[in-house]
This record gives C-alpha cells, sequence and structure tokens, in this order.
C-alpha cells in the first residue's frame, strides 16, 4: 500500500509514594486519574460492557480519537488511527500530556509518577507498548519463511529501538517472572542491556498477548474490512520516551513490512534463533551484537541492519518525504552508534539511559546493582517534565523533537486528519455536545446510537467519515449540551447491549486492541 | 504541522558510515548540560525502586 496508517498503545506504570498525607491504591489513582480526564469534557465513557474486565465507565474514546482505559492493572492510552509519523509521535505524545497534566490538576504530583517503562525491576512485571501497521490482506503474512524475515528485523533493530534497563531476569516459557525466586534465575550477570522487553519475550511467534510473548504476534484482528486489510500488532518493543526514537522505531518497520510486501527482503537475513539472539544483542556487555544467521554464517545486528537499510533504499527511496525523513534518519543512527553512547544521545534511549547512570555511577561510586541506579532508570521514563531525567535531555537541547507544544496541544482534542479517527472524533464532540441525550457504543470499526439496531460501520481506516458522520447524527434530535459531570460515565450504567458494534461477527474490535 | 527534522542540523551531517566497526566505545565525560542533568537525578529518592510494584500486563 502506498499510504500508511500507525497507531501506539502505551500500557503506564504507576509509582505512589504514600506518607501520612497520602495514601491512595494504586489502581484506585488509575481510575481516579482516567476519570479525571473524562470529567474535564474530552471523551466519553463507555456505556456498555466490552468485555469481562472491561465493565461500563473503564474506558472510552477521547475527542482526538484515541482511548484511554484501565487495562489489566494498567492505565493504558490507545492513539487514534495515525497516516504520518509526525502525527503518530504528537498523538503519542498527546497521551503523555492528558495523563501528566491530570496527576497535577488533582494535586498529586509530588506524590503520585506515571513512568513509561515496561519492566518492574524488582518483580520484573512486564507490561506493553503495542505497535500497529495497517497492511494490505495480501501481505505475505501466512508464509512462515517470510516472517523469519520480520523477526530477523525486529530483533536487531533492538540496537536503536531499545529503551535499556539494568539487569535482567531469565525468562521461562509458558509462564512469567513473576513468582520466580532467586535460585531461578541463573546466568551470566547483566550489568546493563539495551531492551527492556528481550527477557520477557520466549517465542518467534505466537498469537497471545500475554504471557509466552513473540517476536511476531500472529493474531489476525484487522479492527477493518478484512477482505482489504490486516493489522499488524506488535507488542516486542520498548516504550520510547524520545520522539525520534518512536519515529525510527516505526518508520522503519513500516519499510520493513514494505519490502516484504515487494518481496525484495533478503532470505539471507534470516537468524538461526531469534529469540536466543533478540536476549544476547540486548544482553551483550560490550554492544557488539554478534548473531549467528539461519545460512550458518556469522554477522552482527548492525551489519544486519545495514543489509535491511541499503535494501530499503534501493527500492524506496524518493517515495514521499517521509520515506526520505526515515532512510536519512536510520542511515544516521546506524553511522552514528559504532561511536558510542554518546554519539546517539536524545536519539537512542537505551544510549542515552546508559550514558546518564554510567556517569552518575562514576560521580558516585556505585555499583551497577546499586538500589539508586534502578531508582534513576525508573526515573528516566517518569513523565514528569520537573523530574524525568528524559526531559533533563530534553532541557538541555538534546530531545531532537518532530512535535511541537503547539501540536501537542492540539493533538489533545482534536483528532488527526485523514483516517476514520477523524469521524470518531466528530462523533464523540457530538456526543458531549448536541447529541448528549443519545445512548451510544463505540468502538474502533464503528458505533451504534440510541435504539437504533443498524450500526454505523467505519471500515476503512483511510476514509475520515467525519462527513457521513455529521449527516447521520443530523438525523436524531439535538439536545442543549449537558454538564459533565465527574464520573458521569458510570452513573449511566450498562445498556446491556453486548460491547459490540458489529455484534454479528466475532473479533471485529475488542477495546484493548487497537490502532493506538 | 511541518516535521521538525534534527537530523538537518549540520553538526549531524559529519559522519560517514564505518561497516567495520561494530558496537560503540565507552562512554565520554566531558558532555555540556551533564552537571544539570546530575543535579536532576541526585534528587531522586534512592529508594524508589522498592515502591513501584506492577502488575503485568500485555
Amino acid at each position: 500500500m502506498k499510504k500508511r496508517i500507525f497507531g501506539i498503545e502505551t500500557e503506564y506504570g504507576l509509582l505512589v509514594k504514600n506518607d501520612g498525607d497520602f495514601s491512595l491504591d494504586p489502581m484506585e489513582i488509575a481510575n481516579r486519574v482516567k476519570n479525571h480526564i473524562f470529567s474535564k469534557n474530552l471523551g466519553v465513557l463507555d456505556l456498555h460492557y466490552r468485555a469481562n474486565d472491561e465493565p461500563p465507565g473503564n474506558g472510552g474514546f477521547l475527542l482526538n480519537g484515541g482511548r484511554l482505559y484501565l487495562d489489566m492493572g494498567h492505565l493504558e492510552y490507545a492513539s487514534p488511527e495515525c497516516s504520518t509519523l509526525v502525527d503518530l509521535v504528537t498523538y503519542d505524545r498527546a497521551g503523555d500530556t492528558l495523563v501528566q497534566e491530570a496527576v497535577e490538576e488533582l494535586g498529586w504530583a509530588d506524590h503520585v509518577s506515571f513512568i513509561k517503562n515496561n519492566v518492574d525491576l524488582e518483580t520484573n512485571a512486564t507490561f506493553g507498548c503495542h505497535e500497529n501497521y495497517l497492511v494490505s490482506r495480501g501481505f505475505p503474512f501466512d508464509e512462515r519463511d517470510n516472517l523469519k524475515l520480520l523477526s530477523s528485523f525486529l530483533t536487531t533493530r533492538l540496537i536503536y529501538c531499545g529503551a535499556g534497563r539494568i539487569g535482567f531476569c531469565d525468562p521461562h516459557p509458558f509462564r512469567d517472572r513473576e513468582n520466580i525466586t532467586p535460585d531461578e534465575t541463573q546466568g551470566d550477570e547483566v550489568k546493563f542491556q539495551i531492551s527492556q522487553r528481550a527477557d520477557h519475550i520466549p517465542n518467534e511467534f505466537y498469537r497471545w498477548v500475554q504471557y509466552n510473548r513473540a517476536i511476531v504476534n500472529t493474531r489476525d484482528e484487522p479492527l477493518s474490512d478484512p477482505s482489504k486489510y490486516r493489522r499488524i500488532h506488535l507488542l516486542v518493543g520498548d516504550s520510547t520516551m524520545s520522539e525520534f526514537a518512536t519515529a525510527m522505531k516505526m518508520g522503519t518497520t513500516t519499510l520493513m513490512l514494505e519490502i516484504m510486501q515487494l518481496g525484495v527482503a533478503k532470505k539471507k537475513w534470516v537468524l538461526a534463533d531469534s529469540v536466543q539472539s533478540m536476549r544476547s544483542i540486548s544482553r551483550d556487555q560490550n554492544f557488539k551484537w554478534h548473531v549467528k544467521l539461519a545460512s550458518g554464517n556469522s554477522s552482527t545486528a548492525l551489519e544486519l541492519q545495514w543489509d535491511i537499510f541499503n535494501t530499503c533504499k534501493q527500492h524506496l527511496a524518493g517515495m514521499n518525504r517521509e520515506t526520505d525523513w526515515i532512510l536519512e534518519s536510520w542511515e544516521s543512527v546506524l553511522t552514528d552508534l559504532p561511536k558510542g553512547p554518546e554519539a546517539v544521545i536524545g536519539r537512542v534511549d537505551w544510549a542515552s539511559k546508559y550514558w546518564m547512570l554510567n556517569e552518575f555511577r562514576n560521580e558516585e561510586n556505585l555499583e551497577w546493582n546499586d538500589p539508586w541506579l534502578k531508582s534513576l532508570d525508573l526515573e528516566y521514563h517518569n513523565l514528569n517534565k520537573e523530574t524525568g531525567l528524559f526531559w533533563g535531555l530534553e532541557a538541555n537541547g538534546e530531545g531532537y523533537r518532530k512535535t511541537t507544544d503547539e501540536g501537542v496541544a492540539f493533538a489533545k482534542v482534536n483528532p488527526p486528519r485523514g483516517t476514520r479517527a477523524q469521524g470518531r472524533g466528530e462523533l464523540v464532540k457530538r456526543l458531549m455536545n448536541q447529541n448528549a441525550h443519545l445512548r451510544y457504543l463505540i468502538d474502533w470499526i464503528g458505533f451504534r446510537l440510541g435504539k437504533t439496531d443498524e450500526p454505523f460501520l467505519m471500515l476503512d481506516p483511510f476514509i475520515s467519515y467525519k462527513k457521513e458522520v455529521v449527516e447521520y447524527l443530523d438525523q436524531f434530535d439535538s439536545t442543549p449540551p449537558r454538564e459533565i459531570k465527574q464520573g458521569d460515565g458510570h452513573a449511566a450504567g450498562d445498556s446491556g447491549d453486548g460491547g459490540r458494534v458489529d455484534g454479528s461477527r466475532a473479533g471485529g474490535g475488542r477495546g484493548k486492541k487497537s490502532y493506538g | 504541522m511541518e516535521m521538525n527534522d534534527p537530523l538537518r542540523r549540520d553538526e549531524k551531517k559529519e559522519s560517514s558510515p564505518d561497516r567495520h566497526d561494530s558496537g560503540p566505545s565507552g562512554p565520554e565525560s566531558s558532555r555540556p548540560g551533564r552537571d544539570n542533568l546530575l543535579k536532576r537525578m541526585k534528587k531522586v529518592d534512592p529508594k524508589q525502586t522498592e515502591k513501584y510494584k506492577q502488575r503485568t500486563g500485555q
């Protein structure tokens, strides 16, 4: 496909500093932050069950077309469908900003920190940052050899997409590390590794999203017309703080998918064992990143990425401005990585974090396993710009921004152009104003209003549907804007209509899965 | 929104590919802004990692 659609889902961690003046349970905090955002007229809470663990009021769609909800103990933001990388990074940051502003407005900034990372360094619990890419239904996803090519790319992109972490945990297939005992954490001592998620990915291919996570998630849930599209849903990546890193993660992966679609990806890129390679690349204390290829030859992640980059450049250069930006940025980061972490500060999160921690370690004469360094590792991902370490880099002018503050402010309350998120954003706005009396059921693929049986479907993510949505809503009576009060969605209760727009077809769009 | 492309800065044009040099060398310590970052780091509660009790998600 010549046009692109991306989305990112982010599960936030929550750090609570309870003391005599402040004592709230993390789940209660997440719930109140979510309710606060909806009480500000920034979206509409669900009136219906979406799943057993998603009751009415558990989450809702936002004015910007994205979604905010509670999922498995985490506050989660799903960006709207975006047609450009700049839009994607902007809407990703808009979600972070909505959450952090809510914390500050509730007066909790000294006690509550939302952490945009993927691992609890004490318990080794993990939580995700999911990437979504729309491809045509004809994409060669069912051929295992092709998936191995994608797996090789995702494994080696760690060198510029990883967010880094102190320490390690030993993965176990068929069970997570929550209950692991010290005796089970065998293996070489790892002081620092370049990926947060690598230790938690025990499979190359699998369809589950919790436990037994895979480098390539094979679930087929298009959230669009299944005869035309497939949604590539990846859960292998780290949450990235750097806007450049986020754009690179999504941009290079898109180009990889496009050369696979063209049939020019090379079989020689296939790794002998992607899962093992991902772990060894991530844990390599010397940053040499050696890999063994399926052919029996040896290579490095850097060499493999150069070959993939050159193939993308050969076949995709000049396609459009965004593609050329990806290629130029990709080349620059591959060029600079061998110069050391300092050469890519602000562009590669693991390198930024490694450099900062190492400077501090030397200054304070600390060992890598010192709890203070673990605490600093967390603080790198804090959304609070006053304290978070990444924001210190940005304050120094090393944040490599792709967005503007004005763009992010716009993205908090307006949908992106060029995708169906625009129609969804219009729907949410109308449901908070002239159509506030209507009961509703909204999902990624459409919506249903009042007592109508027929859903309004938005099966093509490339169509904005804005005009059609407005015309459709005009059929219903208008009412003056209602006064939205905190927790309004909860008070509305359950409509009892099941939780799917497309009730006749299974797998049409469970709320947890998204383009964001 | 215009794409703000930091890589078009002049200083980022100086590098050239060296395919034979795999992996970074050790970090340097003379970076501008380093002291401000260290001050920020020093304010972090050394034990906050113990308060970060997360459940496994997806």
